[in-house]
């Protein structure tokens, strides 16, 4: 239990830094809740690949060829990048900037799912009966 | 990574901004906003380093 307080801590810290800078300088309290963020996210990184070594386990039993888990990583790892760079857009007021970075992620994830998707139709016309 | 670099940025944007001050009211004034600028550009510097990192760390940790 004790990663979930050093988030909150981390997070109320960046919150009490950016109140206090923004009357005396507004951009470093752009900058500040920025770093806040990347702290926080540099705390997560730890748990999502302590995930992905129980997922590479799973997958590894089952004879799908790995290309599909990798796919499925880079595509939360895209999610992942995209969530916080939207974020970043929207906390410097321009949130049509952050809206179009969320589409663009939509996109990219899309086209990264393609292959996916063809596999399993194929899977599927293999199992109807010809 | 730990909750320092917060307050390391935070400091320095505070004493940017008094150095600008005290300059400006001391009457230099281009030097005041030379200062402020130098003051931007190293927290710029520092957070490109840590987002940097970061994009490393992501690299490495979903194996691209």
């Amino acid at each position: 239990m004790d990663p979930i307080y050093r988030i909150i801590a981390v997070a109320l810290v960046t919150c009490l830094a950016t109140i206090i800078l923004k009357p005396v300088r507004s951009d470093f309290a752009i900058m500040v809740s920025v770093v806040g963020g990347i702290i926080i996210l540099f705390m997560l990184v730890r748990y999502v690949s302590g995930i992905f070594d129980v997922f590479m386990q799973i997958f590894s039993t089952t004879n799908l060829s790995s290309s599909l888990y990798k796919l499925v990583f880079k595509i939360i790892a895209v999610g992942y990048l995209i969530e916080f760079s939207a974020s970043i857009c929207s906390d410097t007021g321009n949130a049509s900037l952050g809206d179009k970075v969320l589409l663009g992620g939509k996109i990219i994830i899309l086209v990264m799912a393609l292959p996916i998707i063809t596999n399993i139709l194929n899977i599927v016309t293999e199992l109807l009966p010809k | 990574m730990s909750v320092d670099i917060i307050f390391k940025i935070a400091a320095i944007g505070i004493i940017t901004a008094v150095i600008g001050q005290v300059l400006k009211n001391s009457g230099k004034d281009d030097i005041s906003t030379l200062a402020t600028l130098a003051g931007v550009v190293i927290v710029l510097i520092m957070v490109i380093n840590l987002i940097a990192e970061l994009f490393d760390t992501i690299k490495t940790v979903f194996t691209f």
